[in-house]
């Protein structure tokens, strides 16, 4: 069978799993599951690195210099102005010319807001970056994303950090339908019931953060979320049954026939 | 008689049990496989942070944090009462910097909880900023000022506890390498390297990042990693300048590390955190990357350099939550252990709780997410 990889940007991506930086009890930890996870792109928020010093940065170094590709977001922008200038900063900085646009306008909900979204996209893209943005999980705002020059759309699942899982399933597959960019459904997802799920709806990818890092064991959650998007994957591949209404014998009279 | 109860650790936690436990009327024995505050407890800036070293939310780990906080008046008064060894205690208040206008939206967020818990914080920035802290970097672009936030001179803290254990009636024992647990089940038996033996009734383990070595005896997982800290201290007249008055007024925090003067004359900066296993040694990396930081919080800090450096191991478990409860339905064996950054703030909390288990006193609803047996899934 052929390598199941996908592309953004002009990378080539095994792993389906983008994983947040933050929120791990410990260094240890974040270290292990990080190689649990078997994620090649990693994410932070570009406020809390120290970007005079990044490979001194407290959480930056302790990860392993060039093994990864940076996903550097621009989360606390509540305006496309915010947002395009410390993306600038990120990028002056080495770290990564690529960007995930997370703009939030409400601190309880954290919700993008789609308007600023969608105008630091247009921007970033003018300017050079591989953009991707974080957004609500609505259709048409995504496919606008998408011709506004996003490398790939990233649909919220709920509330970052919420853990409630895929809101709207319907939504997130006709996003996936319409698209002709990478969808990764980012954000909200708490189970690898979830992942596995997203995989199913025919994403491409899965972000998250607080599922792993917050979980009891996140090295192991780390591997579980891995094997979750692969067995999700797997299956969106195979092509699931259509339900039925009643029972069909899986053995099949034929089968019950002595010979 | 009274029921006689072996601490396995001297370090803070270990120390502050014995202390309430003696303070109860229990007998308590501590073993110290080394020397008392050797570790973790003697090595850290002793802040007691809550809302700083807690930014993502009222979770159960915060809410034991801002426990321990509000018995820390109390239980200063009631050590001091009981020790000769002076200890600094400081209701210094703490600012927390951001230096990004996009911080600003999550110093707000944090805010709007932290105020339902208890804190009368507020945001600060322009000149009420730097009237404030002087020295403070024309970088900041705001702050985040929390009042209730204090510190006190971990060294000092330590030595008063063991003080008190002593004076109480409490026994000690150091120096006595590994101590291996020969009985648990049916009363306590506990061996020294050299061959002593100490009973009891009861034990509690406070031996911090060494807790895992007991995970055979226990047959239960206890994921406690020790996480080195490197700190580095600055003379406060080499910063100072002609700055009037203290030169340093609030601990000062940032996604980087903090920065905390103490009254004798040393100012704290830390902390550069990696996993080394048992190494407690000070690296040239780790110390480097404190100095790249700090100038960005005190400008003047880019002229100077540390006069002391010191690293110490911060026993964190799999979910960064301590080990804090009973073992078995008796509690005839106790954990308290894994307090990673925040041994010190949480030492009058743990000796409370252990002491109140014991006593079958009623214990707050968060307790059950620190029992240790939580990693035991089978």
């Amino acid at each position: 069978m052929k390598k199941d990889t996908w592309q953004i940007g002009g990378r080539e991506l095994t792993s389906r799993l983008f994983l947040g930086t933050g929120l791990f009890p410990n260094p240890y930890v974040q270290q292990e599951a990080i190689k649990a996870s078997g994620a090649e792109v990693l994410t932070f928020a570009i406020r809390r690195v120290n970007l005079s010093a990044a490979e001194d940065d407290s959480i930056l170094q302790h990860i392993e210099q060039g093994a990864f590709t940076f996903l550097p977001n621009t989360s606390g922008a509540s305006t496309a102005d915010e947002a395009v200038r410390i993306a600038r900063l990120a990028r002056a900085s080495g770290l990564s010319d690529w960007i995930k646009v997370e703009i939030s306008a409400n601190e309880r909900t954290l919700l993008p807001d789609p308007i600023e979204t969608l105008r630091a996209t247009e921007q970033l893209v003018k300017e050079g970056f591989t953009v991707l943005p974080y957004t609500t999980d609505d259709p048409i705002l995504c496919k606008r994303l998408e011709e506004a020059g996003a490398a790939a759309v990233m649909p919220g699942g709920a509330p970052i950090g919420t853990g409630l899982g895929i809101l709207n399933p319907y939504h997130i597959g006709l996003i996936v339908e319409e698209a002709s960019v990478p969808i990764i459904v980012d954000a909200g997802l708490g189970s690898v019931a979830d992942v596995a799920q997203a995989m199913e709806l025919g994403v491409s990818g899965v972000l998250m953060n607080t599922p792993v890092a917050k979980a009891r064991d996140p090295i192991l959650m780390a591997r579980a979320m891995r094997l979750g998007i692969e067995a999700g994957r797997l299956s969106y591949l195979s092509g699931r049954i259509a339900k039925k209404k009643y029972a069909t014998a899986s053995s099949g009279f034929d089968a019950l026939k002595l010979s | 008689m009274s029921e006689h109860i072996i601490i396995m650790g001297g370090g803070v936690i270990g120390l502050s049990v014995a202390f309430e436990l003696q303070s109860r009327g229990y007998q308590t024995t501590v073993l110290e496989m080394a020397r008392c505050g050797g570790q973790a407890s003697g090595a850290a800036a002793g802040m007691l942070a809550p809302y700083s070293e807690n930014v993502e939310g009222p979770d159960p780990f915060f809410q034991l944090c801002l426990d321990s906080l509000r018995l820390y008046p109390d239980w200063i008064g009631r050590v001091r009462e009981r020790s000769d060894v002076t200890f600094e205690y400081s209701e210094s208040g703490s600012l927390y910097l951001s230096y990004h206008e996009a911080d600003r939206l999550a110093l707000e967020g944090r805010l709007l909880w932290q105020r339902e818990h208890g804190s009368t914080g507020a945001i600060i920035d322009g000149p009420d900023l730097f009237d404030m802290e002087p020295l403070l970097s024309r970088q900041v672009k705001a702050a985040l000022y929390t009042p209730e936030e204090s510190h006190l001179y971990a060294p000092d803290y330590v030595r008063a506890l063991e003080d008190a254990c002593r004076s109480t009636g409490g026994a000690i024992h150091e120096q006595l390498g590994r101590v291996s647990v020969l009985e648990w089940r049916n009363g306590i038996v506990l061996e020294a390297q050299d061959g002593r033996r100490f009973s009891g009734d009861r034990l509690v383990v406070c031996s911090g990042a060494w807790a895992q070595e007991l995970a055979e005896t226990f047959d239960l997982p206890l994921p406690i990693y020790p996480i080195r800290g490197q700190i580095c201290a600055y003379a406060l007249d080499d910063v100072a300048g002609d700055v009037d008055g203290k030169a340093v007024r609030h601990m000062l925090f940032g996604n980087q590390g903090y920065l905390v003067a103490k009254a004798n004359g040393t100012l704290v900066c830390g902390a550069s955190e990696d996993v080394a296993g048992f190494d407690t040694s000070v690296t040239e990396r780790g110390i480097e990357r404190l100095r790249g930081w700090n100038k960005q919080a005190i400008p003047a800090l880019e002229n100077c350099a540390p006069f002391h450096q010191w690293a110490g191991l911060r026993p964190s478990t799999q979910d960064g939550y301590p080990f804090l409860g009973g073992l078995d339905p008796a509690a005839q064996v106790m954990f308290a252990a894994g307090h990673y950054r925040n041994g010190i703030l949480l030492s009058p909390i743990t000796a409370k709780l252990v002491a109140d288990r014991i006593e079958n006193k009623a214990l707050p609803s968060y307790y059950s997410y620190f029992a240790p047996g939580r990693f035991d899934m089978s």
